[in-house]
C-alpha cells in the first residue's frame, strides 16, 4: 500500500497507538488520583520519561516519541506511594533508558520500560510495599484492559494463559485463604500493562499462550512469599526475558511443519 | 476440493462494479513495463516511430530470446522509455488501425513442443509467473504443478467468474492446453458455486472461499502445493487462460482484459473491456464521463498497486483515489488531527495473525524481512509469497514498512544464490 502512498483509515502509527496506551492507563490513573491523591508523583514521573524522551530524540535525531509519558504512568501507580521521590526517579531513568530508549525507543526492545524500572526500585531499595490501590483502580485498570483487548493491543492469549495457573492453583490449593491476597489492583495492573504490553510478551500465537502461562505460574510462585507487586514484576521481567526463547521455538516449529507438509509431493 | 479460510480481512473501500457486460473502451495507446517482470533485461526489437501489427514482438528477454512481449495493439511505437543504467522501462504505442498477427496454430494443441513454441511466441508465455521469485518461466521449464486462480479478493475487484462466463468455452480450451505444460497437477482455484470445469485426471478444482487473501494464488499455493526452488510451481490469471483458449482457436492473441475501474474517485464504478496495457487516463476519464479531478489513479488494489500511466500487466483493476471522501464521524476527524509517524517499530500485535491465513508465524516473518535475514524467511516459507501477499500486513502494521518490497530484495537474494 505504501508504495502507491494511499492511506485509507484504519492503519495504527505510532502516535495513535501512544495515544490508545495513554487512554487505557489513563483510566486507571484518574481513578487512582481519586482514591489516594498523588497527582502530583505522576505529574513528576511524566516530565521526567519527556525529559528523556526528548534527550533521546535529540541526540537519535528523530521526530519526538511520547510512549514515555505511557510507561512513565504505569510506573508511577504502581510504585509503592511512600517511596523517596529520588528513588522513583532513579529507577524510572533506568527503567525508560536501559528498557527502552537504548534499543530505539518502543517496539525495539523486548521489555517493558515501566517493569525494569520497578524491578530496579524493588531490588535496590527494598520496602514493605503497603497495597495501597483500591477497588476503584481495579475495576478502571480492567476497564482499561478491555479497551485495549477491544482494540488488539492486549493479547487474549496471553490473559487467558495468565489467568489459567492462578485458577489451576486456586482450585488445587483448596484453601481460600491462600489465594485471597489475587485480585487486587496492582495485580490488574500488572497484568495488563506490564505482562500484556505487546513489546515485552511473546509474539507469536502459541508463544503467547506459553509465555502467559509462565508469567501467571511464576505470580502463583511468588506471591505466595513477598508482597503482589515484587511478585507481578519479577514474573513479568522474567517472562519477557523468556519470550523471545518461545517465539524461536514457534518458528522452528514452523519450520520442521513447512519441511514436513512439503515432502509429502516430494 | 475446498478451501475456507477463517483468517483474513475484507477491507471496505467502496462499492465494487457488479454491472455486467462490459463495457468495450477505446483506448489512444497501451503500453508494456519492464516493472511487472522482476529481473528481466529487455531488448527492444522495434524502434521509434514503427507501425506494429496487434501481436508482433516488441522485445525480447536478453538472456531467454525465446521470451517475447508483443503488441497489444496495433499501431505506432510512440516511445521507448529506457531507466537506470540505460535499461529498458517501457515501450509505448499510439494505437491505429486494426492490423492483426495471425499465429500458426497447427499440432499446438496436441503437441506439446509446438504448443510452448506458440505460446512464447505469441507473448502468452509472459501470463504465467513463478513461484517461487515470480518470474516468467524459462522456455524449457517444467512445473510441478500449474495454479488457474479464477479468485479474486482484492478490494473492489470484479467477480471473476462473472467475467469469465461468457469465455467459458475459450478457457476450457486454455485450461487444456495448460495440461500438456506439465507432468504435474493443474489447479483450478475457483469462488464455492459450480464448477467451471469438471475435476478430471490431472486437472483439480479447488473452491476458495473466506476474505482477502484468500483469492490470492499465494494463499492458494501455500496450502496445496509449498514450493521450493527445485519444484517450482506456475500460476496463472483465469483471464490469462481464456486468452490462451482463444489463440489456441484462432491464432490471434486475446489481448482484451475485463478491468474493474472503481475507488472514491469514480462516480459509478464500473467493468470495461481494454486492451493490455491500456493507457489509464483514457480509461479513467471514459469512466468519470467528466473532467479529469484531483485524484490518483492506481493500477491494481489500493492494498499492492501502484501508481502508473498505463495497466499493469497482472491488474484487473484499477482504483481511483481523491475525489469526494466519506464524511468521517466525530472521533475520526479527532484522530486525523493527530498527526502520523510512520518510522516507529512494528508491534506484534494479534490482528497481525487474524488477517493472515498462511502457516507462517506473521511477527517473525516481519522481522526476518525488515532486518534481511534471508535465512530465516527462507524457512519460514518466503519463498511461496510475493508482494501482494504481503500488502495486507504492511496496511496494518504500524512501522510504515513495505514488506512487499522488503521480500523482493530477499527473493531476489534467494534467486540469485539459487543460479549460482
Amino acid at each position: 500500500m505504501m508504495r502507491s502512498g494511499v492511506d485509507p483509515a484504519g492503519g495504527w502509527d505510532a502516535h495513535r497507538l501512544t495515544l490508545a496506551f495513554g487512554i487505557a492507563a489513563g483510566l486507571p490513573a484518574c481513578a487512582a488520583i481519586a482514591e489516594r491523591g498523588g497527582a502530583f508523583s505522576i505529574l513528576l514521573a511524566m516530565g521526567l520519561a519527556v525529559i528523556w524522551e526528548a534527550v533521546f530524540a535529540r541526540i537519535r535525531r528523530r521526530p519526538m516519541a511520547w510512549d514515555g509519558l505511557v510507561s512513565a504512568l504505569i510506573f508511577a501507580l504502581l510504585v509503592p506511594a511512600q517511596t523517596p521521590f529520588w528513588q522513583q526517579g532513579l529507577a524510572l531513568s533506568f527503567g525508560l533508558v536501559m528498557g527502552d530508549l537504548i534499543f530505539g525507543g518502543r517496539g525495539r526492545g523486548f521489555l517493558s520500560p515501566a517493569c525494569v524500572g520497578l524491578a530496579f526500585l524493588l531490588f535496590s531499595f527494598p520496602q514493605a510495599g503497603a497495597e495501597d490501590l483500591g477497588l476503584m483502580t481495579m475495576i478502571a485498570a480492567l476497564g482499561g484492559g478491555a479497551i485495549l483487548l477491544g482494540l488488539g493491543l492486549l493479547s487474549w492469549r496471553v490473559v487467558l494463559g495468565f489467568c489459567l495457573p492462578l485458577l489451576a492453583g486456586a482450585a488445587l490449593s483448596g484453601a481460600p485463604e491462600a489465594v485471597a491476597w489475587m485480585p487486587n489492583a496492582t495485580l490488574a495492573l500488572g497484568l495488563i500493562f506490564l505482562i500484556g504490553d505487546p513489546v515485552a510478551a511473546a509474539s507469536t500465537n502459541p508463544g503467547r499462550w506459553a509465555y502467559g502461562g509462565m508469567a501467571g505460574a511464576l505470580v502463583m510462585l511468588f506471591g505466595s512469599e513477598g508482597s503482589a507487586l515484587a511478585s507481578v514484576v519479577f514474573a513479568g521481567l522474567l517472562a519477557s526475558l523468556f519470550a523471545p526463547l518461545m517465539d524461536q521455538a514457534v518458528v522452528w516449529w514452523a519450520w520442521r511443519r513447512r519441511r514436513n507438509r512439503r515432502g509429502q509431493h516430494g | 476440493m475446498e478451501l475456507r479460510f477463517r483468517k483474513g480481512r475484507d477491507i471496505a473501500f467502496g462499492t465494487a462494479p457488479r454491472a455486467l457486460p462490459p463495457v468495450p473502451c477505446a483506448v489512444g495507446a497501451v503500453a508494456v513495463m519492464a516493472r511487472d517482470f522482476p529481473a528481466v533485461v529487455w531488448d527492444p526489437r522495434v524502434t521509434q516511430g514503427q507501425v506494429v501489427r496487434q501481436g508482433q514482438a516488441l522485445c525480447v528477454d536478453r538472456l531467454r530470446p525465446e521470451i517475447a512481449l508483443v503488441a497489444a495493439a496495433s499501431g505506432r511505437v510512440s516511445g521507448l522509455h529506457h531507466g537506470a543504467r540505460r535499461r529498458l522501462e517501457r515501450i509505448e504505442i499510439e494505437a491505429e488501425g486494426a492490423e492483426e498477427t495471425e499465429f500458426d496454430v497447427k499440432g499446438a494443441t496436441a503437441d506439446p513442443g509446438s504448443l510452448r513454441a506458440l505460446l512464447l511466441k505469441s507473448g502468452a508465455w509472459a501470463a504465467f509467473r513463478t513461484r517461487p521469485f515470480g518470474r516468467i518461466p524459462a522456455p524449457s521449464d517444467r512445473p510441478a504443478a500449474i495454479f488457474v486462480t479464477v479468485t479474486d479478493s482484492q478490494p473492489l475487484a470484479a467477480d471473476p467468474v462473472a467475467v469469465l462466463a461468457p469465455q467459458v468455452a475459450a478457457f476450457q480450451r486454455g485450461v487444456a492446453g495448460l495440461l500438456h505444460l506439465t507432468e504435474g497437477p493443474v489447479f483450478l482455484c475457483q469462488p464455492p458455486g459450480p464448477a467451471l470445469m469438471a475435476a478430471q485426471g490431472r486437472l483439480r478444482v479447488v473452491q476458495v472461499a473466506g476474505a482477502h487473501p484468500a483469492g490470492l494464488a499465494g494463499t492458494h499455493i501455500h496450502h496445496l502445493w509449498p514450493v521450493s526452488v527445485q519444484k517450482p510451481v506456475w500460476q496463472i490469471g483465469g483471464q490469462d487462460v481464456s486468452a490462451l483458449g482463444q489463440l489456441l482457436e484462432s491464432g490471434r492473441i486475446g489481448a482484451r482484459r475485463v478491468v474493474s475501474v472503481a475507488g472514491p474517485g469514480v462516480q459509478a464504478p464500473r467493468l470495461v473491456s481494454v486492451l493490455l496495457g491500456a493507457r489509464l487516463t483514457d480509461l479513467v476519464d471514459d469512466a468519470a464521463g467528466g473532467k479529469p479531478l484531483a485524484r490518483q489513479v492506481i493500477s491494481g488494489s489500493v492494498l499492492s498497486g501502484q501508481s502508473a500511466p498505463f495497466l499493469g500487466r497482472f491488474d484487473l483493476q484499477v482504483t481511483v483515489l481523491g475525489g469526494a471522501a466519506p464524511a468521517p464521524s466525530v472521533w475520526g476527524r479527532l484522530l486525523s488531527c493527530l498527526p502520523r509517524l510512520r518510522t516507529g517499530a512494528t508491534l506484534p500485535m494479534e490482528r497481525l495473525e487474524a488477517a493472515f491465513p498462511f502457516d507462517i508465524p506473521p511477527a517473525p516473518l516481519m522481522r526476518a524481512l525488515a532486518v534481511g535475514d534471508v535465512e530465516t524467511a527462507e524457512r519460514l516459507g518466503c519463498l511461496d509469497l510475493l508482494e501482494e501477499d504481503l500488502a495486507l500486513l504492511s496496511w496494518l502494521c504500524p512501522s510504515g514498512c513495505d514488506y512487499g518490497a522488503l521480500l523482493r530484495r530477499v527473493l531476489d537474494r534467494l534467486g540469485q544464490e539459487a543460479a549460482a
